[in-house]
């Protein structure tokens, strides 16, 4: 699977509501290997922009600060769903399960 | 050797944000590539994911891949120019590779032009004086 | 003492290699037809040059990532492709125009046709970008380029009404013989003159070739806070003496011949002999730079491997591309187009181009991931977004403003 499969598909709910679109995949990088391997934790949902532009709304960019807030503002509402909560992957389709969860989708400072 | 921080377990990224369009650089610093697209581990199509785990990031790719985030469409997975994620060995604002630039498949580009047309030209093999 | 050696060639390159074909021949126009009321476009654009360029200096030698890399990483692949095209297209327009003002000041002097010379100015900058360390070119075309000062002294010999001119550039008005359209037109063409975006790749992917550190910021802040406003006078000295000479006659400036006609009239034949000396390093000092320009960002964009640092055959596809690139260059000369028209259109494009090269900059200059400590401050930050509201009007203006004025006609 390519990673331009997953951006950009249509994200909906297990009851076909349209929750918009997913701009970004989370990873974690586990394991000793030499590099650790990255194994995918969720995907970002943004539900009013399909792009994600210039990642403000997740980062620790705070300036400047016209651009930074318009920028949180464009992109209010996106948030994080885990693997877990994941029930199918189809063409420019992702369905969630009936009780996903919205995490947070802010990126800590040092990560 | 050692292995960087950056690519230590429990580092947490955006792929998009981190990874995609970011230069590549050989264990020189010699600019290789930027990352156009991300190979994943094959995950069911269609079908429910329940018990199935998580993809991982099999390879940075490059070449006509651009032209699938550009344009849409695909070209064929043997044309794909592949990274594989363990040659991997820093993760900043540049990925750099543990591995030289000439050993990697995916810089015969390079090579043939210089093998065909910059090294044929007098002087193209010589440090600028 | 070789601190300050290098600190003053560093400053004499940055005022010397200010000035090129599109600075000239705009300026030139400009005084000869508004005299120095559009004088306050080039302090505006000189301090616009001076914010950015010293940003993506920053940011290249805190980061290690040149202009290009950064507008692709931030911009997205598409918006950054749209970019490249348009830069590239605007950056082989003005090597054109470079390479082409080299084959009008050979004409000036010998006589002989320009389109004899373009293919030779062309070979010529080839053969400096193929060889020529990285370094030694910038410093000779610069230290050359400081021949323009001869721009200054004429003005000075000439003896004019400093009153009359202080007041045209302090108070603006539009002269009677002219519309307000055309003033404005020619107002956001002096601003793509000033900050033509190739200026910011080159000095920026300059940065990475000289390998500037932390420990370079002070020399390069002084590179450009000293050097460029002081290019910037040499660029109302040109305006000054096309206002003392060529407006009172309502001479218009169509070709070199008026240009340097204040010059001689001031200086004589040796003014004359300073001045194709300037105007030739200046042009192939700029070519360098454009020539180079089209290389890093084609090769920044694709991620490919670039620099002067390295061998050619270690940037092969770099070398290609500039390769390529002289040669698009020297076929749209070799159709017969005038280089001061190529010239002018060229920057009034530059001015459309600004916003897409100067908001990454913006942006990643505040990005800690990529400059640790060295974000930008608040000064700088509120400079940069006021001067981001003047490159998106200028570059929104410009196009309409072209078509009403008739491209300034």
């Amino acid at each position: 699977m390519i990673l331009s499969d997953l951006i950009g598909s249509e994200v909906r709910d297990a009851s076909g509501a349209v929750l918009g679109r997913v701009v970004d995949a989370r990873f974690k990088l586990e394991g000793s290997g030499t590099p650790s391997q990255a194994r995918l934790v969720g995907i970002i949902v943004s539900p009013r922009s399909a792009t994600s532009f210039l990642g403000y709304e997740r980062n620790a960019v705070t300036r400047p600060v016209l651009v930074a807030r318009l920028l949180r503002w464009l992109h209010r509402g996106s948030f994080l769903v885990l693997w877990g909560d994941i029930a199918r992957v189809g063409t420019d389709l992702v369905e969630l399960r009936p009780r996903y969860e919205r995490m947070p989708s802010e990126l800590d400072a040092n990560e | 050797m050692m292995k960087s921080p950056t690519v230590r377990a429990g580092r947490v990224f955006d792929a998009h944000l981190h990874l995609l369009d970011r230069q590549v650089l050989d264990r020189d610093d010699t600019p290789i590539t930027t990352v156009d697209d991300l190979e994943l581990s094959d995950v069911p199509f269609d079908t429910d994911l329940d018990g199935v785990e998580a993809p991982v990031i099999v390879s940075l790719l490059s070449g006509a891949v651009l032209g699938t985030r550009i344009f849409g469409g695909r070209p064929p997975s043997s044309r794909w120019h592949r990274i594989p994620w363990s040659a991997l060995a820093e993760l900043g604002t540049a990925l750099k590779l543990d591995a030289a630039a000439d050993d990697l498949e995916v810089s015969w580009p390079e090579r043939w032009v210089r093998e065909h047309i910059i090294g044929r030209i007098p002087g193209g093999r010589h440090d600028p004086e | 003492m070789k601190k300050l050696f290098a600190v003053a060639l560093g400053v004499l390159t940055a005022i010397g290699g200010f000035v090129d074909i599109g600075d000239l021949v705009t300026n030139a126009v400009v005084g000869s037809r508004f005299g120095m009321s559009l004088a306050w476009v080039v302090v505006v654009g000189v301090v616009g040059i001076c914010l950015f360029a010293n940003m993506s200096g920053r940011v290249a030698a805190v980061s290690g990532r040149a202009t290009f890399e950064i507008i692709r990483e931030r911009l997205g692949p598409r918006a950054g492709l749209a970019n490249l095209g348009a830069s590239f297209f605007i950056n082989l327009m003005t090597m054109a125009a470079e390479i082409g003002g080299i084959a009008l000041v050979l004409q000036l002097v010998t006589g002989i046709g320009p389109m004899l010379w373009m293919p030779l100015a062309a070979f010529a900058v080839w053969i400096v970008v193929w060889r020529a360390k990285f370094s030694q070119l910038e410093n000779a075309a610069g230290l050359l380029g400081l021949s323009l000062i001869v721009f200054a002294v004429a003005v000075v010999m000439l003896g004019p009404d400093w009153g009359e001119l202080a007041h045209q550039a302090f108070v603006p008005t539009v002269p009677a013989s002219e519309q307000p359209t055309t003033y404005w037109f020619y107002a956001v063409a002096l601003f793509g003159a000033a900050m033509t975006p190739y200026e910011v790749f080159f000095f920026s992917s300059g940065a990475i070739e000289e390998g500037w550190t932390r420990k370079d910021l002070g020399q390069e802040r002084v590179n450009v806070f000293v050097g460029f406003p002081l290019g910037g006078l040499l660029s109302l000295a040109i305006a000054a003496s096309a206002a003392i000479v060529l407006l009172p006659q309502a001479i218009a400036v169509t070709t070199l011949s008026q240009v340097v006609l204040p010059v001689v009239q001031a200086g004589g034949t040796i003014a004359f002999c300073f001045l194709i000396v300037g105007m030739l390093a200046a042009f192939f000092g700029a070519a360098l730079e454009t020539t180079l320009s089209s290389g890093y960002t084609i090769a920044q964009y694709f991620g490919w491997s670039w620099g002067k640092f390295r061998r050619p055959a270690k940037a092969a596809r770099f070398h290609l591309v500039m390769i390529v690139g002289l040669v698009l260059a020297l076929a749209i000369l070799l159709t017969g187009v005038d280089p001061i028209a190529v010239t002018e259109y060229s920057v009034v494009f530059s001015a459309v181009a600004l916003p897409l090269t100067y908001i990454p900059i913006l942006i990643i200059s505040n990005d800690p991931d990529y400059m640790g400590a060295e974000v930008n401050g608040r000064a700088v930050n509120a400079l940069g977004l006021i001067y981001l509201v003047v490159i998106v009007v200028a570059a929104v203006a410009a196009i309409p403003l072209m078509i009403v004025s008739g491209a300034g006609a």
